[in-house]
């Protein structure tokens, strides 16, 4: 744009003017994780949001007060709550979402139940498959929602400020010495994340080296022994629920572990990692912070 | 009436080399003893004769056909089988068992009329179970039980009976009832032949007599004939005393050391 | 056909009609009877119209027609292994299917093609059991039985270890197939088409499968050819199930319980108890699914759990009465 003449600029300023109500007559279209392109006539006004972390960045991208149907454990934000909601997000209450009458409902990649999803597609109602497997996605998404909900303002800054936030981590923490992180994803099996997973990237970017970043699945099961001889220097774990910091407590028994005996292990409260949503910020600054700390501790 | 005839039949014992090939009719009026030790072969010989079981040799016939040429259903109206065991899996009324020898005489997609319970009905009355007709089988004793069973082939009115020990379980009083009413259906025209343990129930109502010896060897013919105690001895591996009452033997087994 | 059957089947057949009426006419929404009747004449508003005509219609019949179907198999598998402990699933067939649409979830196919997965798993199971049971010449329905034993067992251990090793967000499919469902069942006409043919069919072989029961020797001594007729049952009882589990997944109890308890009232005239069961099997699932969908609305329930909180105490119940 500075290179362009002022000339130029009053040109295009009066074009996206004239523009503009030709603008608000197009259809607004997204196209979905399923690369199926969605279209609406007018900003969806009535959206269900099939899955917890749908519901959050449906809220995110500026729509919460759209949303007229959600599936349990939609906690987050706390107004969800007081939405009504139609079962969960493995099996659906067809009668309550249908009376609901969404004129937009966003899906969840895996875990809504395939035929249920297919007989709202029979139905003809507009169905927005998400599922963000990246940082990048996670804005990409915010704004793709923000499009059809005729929340662009709300929607675009949300989403260009978790991009700056982990921008800004990412620069912050380029440099740093890589530390070899274990994050444990569940107690009973034993599951953590390779590299392609989001909180793999998250690790990454604090400057941590995922032990089992180049196992070949996405959320592979290990035993213990695994992670003894993989000798991580940082153990980081959620656990059941928010607070519960139990998971930990296992690996106390084994000291010749170096997370064990600089007593690196630190809990991260799971909401804020495990869903693709804006509060994996919070969730990697958190990451970050405890990263510094076990480098510190060398 | 087409009678049971077994031609050069050797019948198959698992584990036993092939005996004397069996030549004989089952003709009509005749009452035929199969006597034998156990493991003789005498329910094997029945099952073969049955069609049930393929024979190591030989063939049956039935009339001018052989028995394998006929339809099943064919041969279940001319030939009827009293079992010595019952599987009775699932529960049934005396009734309906007795009812299940109308088989094969209806069409598959034909109900059983009046007529069909009022022949069963009938056949057990001939039994003596009619006062049990709505009872469960399972419920039964080992001897009602037994005459249900006959009463089903009665029921199934067949030209031939085949009967494995009839008399098992029976009271005296039933046996000999059992054995008349065998009588009379050979002395109306069919016949009957039937294994029997108890010897002396051969000599009293068989006409004609089987033995069967258990490596195999067998001999037949006309009971006076057959009912030798040196034959029955060595078929039996007892000592025997032979007694006359009513005009027929009667033989009794002795101990061969020690009492007298 | 005589009146000794006509009575029972029409008094289930009532009771079907009911529970059906009542399945269409109960959901989480609230419709009237009068709305509901709106519906299904085509009047009402789009709604009311999609409720009643496109979700709980197809969800009704396809109810109907599985928990027929599984009825009914399991009294044919009852008649041919001589055993009244037998259900559709004993010989190892719903394990088959749930390792094909367990297949074809990890392949990442969808809807038509985990059915067919499933219908295909099933028919190989069957022939799997066949074969094997066959060995050096014919098969006994013991021999059947212990191979079916053996084959579901294994196919249990496939299970486990799919579940063990598939990718984490796969699972909650896999197990609500395993539970059986029947939101899944889309389109009920096959299934139902096939349980009239069934139902049918036994007219003329229902009294061979009675003489059939009592013993192949027996049945063979009164002319029936024992061979051939058990071959048809296995296949007719392959067949139900096949398309049973095809359309719902595995709902278990249903094919057990249901002859039985039939049996325990009406006797055990396979004329009689085979198409009672197709008619009670659909009347108990239709409303166990009923209940599936509203008790805790919105959270929906898997139907199995409701077949046998309804069915366990009943046939309890059946069973004290008729000592």
């Amino acid at each position: 744009m500075a290179s362009m003449t002022r000339w130029m600029r009053f040109a295009m300023c009066g074009a996206l003017w004239l523009a503009l109500p030709l603008a608000v007559a197009e259809p607004r279209c997204a196209t979905d994780d399923l690369g199926q392109e969605v279209c609406l006539d007018a900003p969806a006004q009535r959206i269900a949001a099939l899955s917890p972390g749908a519901t959050e960045l449906v809220w995110s991208a500026g729509a919460g007060d759209r949303v007229v149907a959600v599936v349990a454990y939609s906690d987050y934000p706390p107004e969800a709550r007081q939405v009504p909601s139609v079962g969960s997000h493995t099996r659906l209450d067809m009668e309550r979402l249908l009376q609901l009458a969404p004129d937009l409902i966003i899906a969840w990649v895996t875990g809504n139940p395939s035929g249920q999803v297919a007989t709202l597609r029979q139905m003809g109602l507009p169905v927005f498959a998400i599922e963000p497997r990246s940082f990048a996605a996670v804005s990409h998404t915010i704004k793709r929602l923000a499009t059809l909900a005729g929340t662009e303002a709300e929607g675009f800054a949300e989403a260009e400020r978790f991009a700056a936030g982990i921008a800004g981590l990412q620069a912050e923490f380029a440099a740093a010495d890589p530390v070899p992180v274990f994050y444990q994803v569940w107690d009973a099996p034993l599951m953590t994340v390779n590299n392609d997973h989001l909180i793999g990237e998250m690790i990454r970017l604090c400057g941590g080296d995922n032990v089992f970043g180049e196992l070949d699945r996405l959320v592979p099961r290990i035993s213990v022994e695994a992670v003894v001889a993989a000798n991580p220097e940082a153990i980081l774990a959620g656990g059941m629920g928010e607070e519960n910091r139990h998971w930990l407590t296992r690996w106390q028994a084994f000291p010749g572990i170096t997370a064990t005996a600089r007593d690196n292990l630190f809990f991260i409260p799971p909401s804020l990692v495990q869903r693709p949503t804006p509060r994996m910020l919070q969730g990697t600054r958190l990451f970050c912070e405890k990263l510094e700390i076990a480098r510190a501790r060398r | 009436m087409n009678p049971l005839q077994a031609r050069q039949l050797v019948i198959d014992v698992p584990g036993r080399p092939a005996g004397y090939p069996l030549n004989f009719t089952i003709g009509r009026g005749q009452m035929w003893g199969v006597l034998g030790p156990n493991g003789a072969g005498k329910t094997t010989l029945l099952h073969t004769l049955a069609g049930l079981r393929l024979p190591r040799q030989g063939e049956i016939f039935l009339g001018e056909q052989p028995l394998t040429a006929l339809k099943r259903r064919a041969v279940a109206r001319q030939m009827g089988l009293v079992f010595q065991e019952r599987q009775d899996g699932f529960p049934a009324s005396v009734l309906e068992t007795a009812l299940i020898g109308r088989h094969p005489w209806l069409a598959p997609w034909q109900m059983e009329s009046d007529l069909d319970r009022q022949l069963a009905e009938q056949a057990l009355q001939q039994l003596d179970v009619a006062h049990l007709s709505h009872r469960l089988v399972s419920t039964l004793s080992g001897g009602e039980r037994q005459r249900v069973s006959i009463a089903t082939v009665l029921t199934q009115n067949p030209d031939t009976w085949l009967l494995d020990e009839p008399t098992n379980h029976l009271d005296l009083h039933h046996q000999v009832a059992v054995m008349q009413l065998l009588r009379a259906q050979a002395a109306a025209g069919r016949a009957v032949f039937m294994c029997l343990h108890d010897l002396n129930l051969a000599a009293r109502w068989c006409d004609h007599v089987l033995l069967l010896y258990p490596n195999g060897d067998a001999c037949w013919g006309p009971a006076e004939r057959m009912l030798v105690p040196a034959a029955l001895e060595r078929l039996y591996g007892q000592k025997l005393l032979t007694v006359e009452a009513d005009g027929k033997p009667v033989f009794v087994p002795v101990p061969t050391t020690g009492e007298s | 056909m005589s009146r000794r059957l006509i009575s029972p089947l029409l008094v289930l057949a009532v009771l079907s009609g009911l529970a059906m009426v009542l399945s269409v006419g109960v959901g989480s929404v609230a419709l009237s009877p009068g709305e509901v009747m709106a519906a299904l004449l085509g009047d009402g508003s789009d709604l009311q119209r999609t409720l009643v005509v496109e979700l709980r219609l197809p969800r009704t019949l396809s109810a109907f027609a599985t928990g027929g179907l599984l009825a009914v198999a399991g009294a044919l598998m009852q008649v041919l292994l001589r055993n009244p402990l037998a259900d559709p699933y004993v010989l190892g067939l719903s394990g088959g299917a749930a390792v094909g649409a367990m297949l074809a979830m990890v392949a990442g196919l969808g809807g038509l093609l985990v059915s067919g997965s499933a219908f295909a798993g099933a028919l190989l199971a069957t022939l799997m059991v066949f074969g094997l049971a066959h060995g050096t010449g014919s098969w006994t329905p013991s021999r059947l039985l212990l191979t079916g034993v053996v084959v579901a067992a294994g196919w249990g251990a496939v299970i486990t270890l799919m579940l063990a090793i598939s990718p984490a967000q796969q699972l909650p499919g896999m197990l609500y197939w395993l539970m059986g469902d029947v939101s899944y069942a889309r389109a009920p006409v096959p299934g139902m088409v096939l349980l009239l043919a069934v139902c049918l069919a036994v007219i003329p072989f229902g009294r061979s499968l009675n003489v059939l029961a009592r013993g192949p020797m027996q049945a063979a001594a009164l002319g029936i050819s024992v061979r051939p007729l058990e071959w048809l049952i296995y296949v007719a009882a392959s067949l139900l199930t096949a398309t049973a589990v095809t359309m719902a997944g595995s709902i278990g109890f249903v094919g057990l319980v249901v002859p039985h308890m039939l049996r325990l009232v009406l006797g055990n005239d396979q004329r009689l108890i085979l198409p009672a069961c197709a008619l009670a099997g659909g009347t108990l699932l239709v409303l166990a699914d009923t209940l599936a969908r509203v008790v805790i609305a919105p959270e929906q329930l898997p139907v199995g759990v409701i077949t046998a909180l309804l069915g366990v105490p009943t046939f309890l119940y059946l069973l004290y009465r008729s000592r």
